[in-house]
């Protein structure tokens, strides 16, 4: 065990000792995920700004109706030729030209005749225009409903929607972290992975380990347990870099961004499925690091990992009601778990079959590292 | 098994599997024998010395002792125990020098010293003392905080010994030791191979340079396309006369002919 230790130490010392490689591997990836999401953030809400109030002309405003286009578009009182309104419409300078019939109000009120129709010009190439497009749209819409009014649906004014507070932000969460946090911790293990590993073996410095009378596996369990603490850090950073850039991403979208329907519980059993997650990752890229003659190819051959971690978060996007055997499939289980967790929808024994499959699949995986180190063809493979 | 001989060598063979295009050129031949049944004894307190060509077959036999490849058929016995049946045991009885094993540049002498010798399982004041005795030996103790990717060749080569022996075993396996070194340094190391066996150490040592050979071994096998065709004290074998010519004659035997 202390070789195991000793090993753990010099991983350590390599990497923590490394400014650079603390700063690529650690520091920047939540740092780059923080500038660009909250930068991504300020653009999107300047879009939303910049939409909230279209303008329009109003032809002929019907009084019944006046409040609630107001209150939607900013109407401007200038007496403007067809011709002129719709000029300036496709030059952007005007949201919208809406045009009613003389006496709507009395055309709607008889029946048994031709329909009125309303006339709303408008630019869909410009943002502030198609909203106020849609708004008015929905507006006649309602109204046009209430006209033939034979029953309302959620009229009372009540609260409805019975969602817990924080859903809102748990739904947006579940879609996104589960990718986002899969590939992040993939991305994190495989920089300190491929260069431990294949990167010894490249440069002759794992046959030195080799000639001494450690067990070839103690060396695999050192390697896995030193490489998965620092891809956890890397994967934590970008962690902090997403959670603490989501309310400015999502600040011009109206979701409330609520951590704090989150409990213990639901950060405990995250930690659990990402620990468990990352062995299992470090695992499957040491094994493949350790198979390949250089670092360069190991890079080519992680191609195949980096596929089946996306399809593992597509699909953990997609199955709202997954069944439990899926909770058996490696990574694919994690993702799961992430979702649910983010949703609010944490169940205890999928998380404990998901992190008790990952630990065994780590450990075989760890076996079958030690013994390709034990293997002469594939640790002294030239290319 | 006579107690003075420390490794005892038998049938010792090697195969590698040939690239398919090189299959075709040695006429459907799917390997390539590297070592051919070879068979020596080394005793103790001496250095043997193994001698041939580029590519006969030297390292790999070397790699066989230390176990970091796998014999074949035949077995070889350092000091009681089966490089077959006992890798791991083996590992903590032999220092092995080649220049196939390298230290990371990142890391200080100091720190690799401290860190190999943790592997070996060497008490904390063992350790220390004898990293100290070393280090002077070598003139380490002036870069001991230096990273290894900042030393000359002849540094890190020096560092790679001390490496090597941090746990003091009794048999050391040197690969073409002062290979790309410069003669002041080449000579620290050969000085280092006298003092060793002096200490009562039995080292093997593979060359193909036979001034060194004439220099330090006492008795020497040499090696041509796998086989072993030449065995015997150096006194023997030479008997007065240069090693090269000697080495001459019996490449021709084997090969029927020098070019």
């Amino acid at each position: 065990m202390n070789a195991v230790l000793a090993i753990i130490k010099k991983e350590f010392r390599r990497f923590f000792g490394d400014a650079r490689l603390l700063l690529t591997t650690i520091f920047m990836p939540g740092l780059i995920l923080y500038v660009v999401y909250s930068a991504l953030g300020l653009v999107f809400e300047n879009i939303v700004a910049e939409t909230s109030t279209p303008t329009a002309i109003v032809v002929n405003m019907p009084s019944v109706l006046e409040e609630d286009i107001k209150s939607v578009v900013e109407v401007r009182e200038e007496e403007l030729s067809p011709a002129e309104a719709k000029a300036m419409i496709a030059e952007g300078e005007l949201g919208l030209y809406i045009v009613f019939p003389e006496n709507f109000d009395d055309l709607t009120a008889a029946e048994g005749q031709n329909a009125p129709n309303v006339e709303i010009y408008y630019n869909s190439s410009s943002s502030a225009s198609s909203v106020g497009y849609s708004a008015v749209l929905a507006l006649l819409d309602r109204y046009e409903q209430s006209l033939a009014n034979v029953f309302n649906v959620n009229a009372g004014g009540g609260l409805y929607d019975l969602a817990p507070s924080g859903s809102a932000s748990g739904m947006v969460l579940s879609m996104v972290v589960p990718m986002v946090l899969i590939m992040l911790l993939l991305s994190g293990c495989v920089a300190v992975v491929l260069e431990s590993i294949a990167g010894e073996k490249e440069r002759g410095t794992i046959a030195t380990l080799l000639v001494t009378p450690v067990k070839r596996s103690y060396l695999a369990v050192g390697k896995i347990l030193s490489l998965s603490v620092i891809g956890i850090l890397s994967g934590l950073s970008s962690f902090l870099g997403l959670i603490f850039s989501l309310p400015n991403l999502l600040g011009g979208s109206g979701v409330e961004f609520d951590l704090s329907v989150y409990g213990p519980a639901d950060y405990i059993s995250l930690f659990a499925v990402v620990l468990s997650t990352v062995l299992v990752l470090v695992s499957l890229l040491a094994i493949i690091s350790a198979y390949a003659r250089s670092t360069k190819e190991a890079n080519g051959l992680i191609a195949p990992v980096m596929i089946l971690a996306v399809i593992c978060s597509v699909v953990s996007m997609t199955v709202s009601a997954p069944p439990l055997w899926l909770f058996f499939i490696p990574v694919l289980n994690s993702a799961l778990c992430i979702s649910a967790v983010m949703a609010g929808a944490l169940a205890v024994g999928p998380v404990i079959a998901a992190v008790c499959v990952n630990l065994v699949c780590a450990a075989l995986l760890a076996v079958a590292l030690g013994a390709m180190f034990n293997s002469e063809r594939i640790m002294f493979n030239k290319a | 098994m006579n107690d003075n001989v420390i490794l005892s060598v038998d049938g010792l063979s090697k195969t590698f599997r040939l690239p398919l295009k090189q299959q075709k050129l040695e006429g459907g031949n799917k390997v390539k024998l590297a070592v051919d049944n070879i068979s020596f004894t080394a005793n103790r307190g001496e250095i043997f010395g193994l001698l041939g060509p580029n590519g006969a077959g030297k390292t790999t036999t070397l790699r066989m002792l230390a176990t970091l490849i796998k014999p074949d058929s035949g077995d070889a016995v350092i000091d009681g125990v089966s490089v077959v049946r006992d890798p791991s045991g083996v590992r903590g009885r032999i220092g092995f020098l080649t220049s196939e094993l390298k230290l990371e540049d990142f890391f200080t002498p100091n720190y690799l010293f401290d860190f190999f010798s943790g592997l070996h399982g060497v008490p904390e004041d063992v350790r220390d003392s004898r990293k100290r005795a070393l280090f002077a030996r070598f003139g380490i103790d002036k870069f001991a905080e230096v990273k290894l990717g900042n030393l000359s060749t002849g540094m890190k080569q020096k560092v790679s010994i001390v490496v090597s022996v941090v746990h003091d075993p009794d048999f050391i396996i040197f690969d073409e030791p002062t290979n790309g070194l410069d003669v002041l340094t080449a000579k620290t190391v050969t000085d280092y191979l006298s003092e060793l066996r002096a200490e009562g150490k039995s080292i093997i040592l593979s060359t193909h340079i036979f001034s060194l050979a004439e220099k330090l071994c006492d008795r020497v096998g040499v090696i041509i396309d796998g086989r072993l065709v030449a065995l015997d004290s150096l006194a023997a074998l030479t008997k007065g006369r240069p090693l090269e010519d000697v080495f001459f004659e019996l490449y021709a035997e084997a090969k029927g002919g020098v070019s």
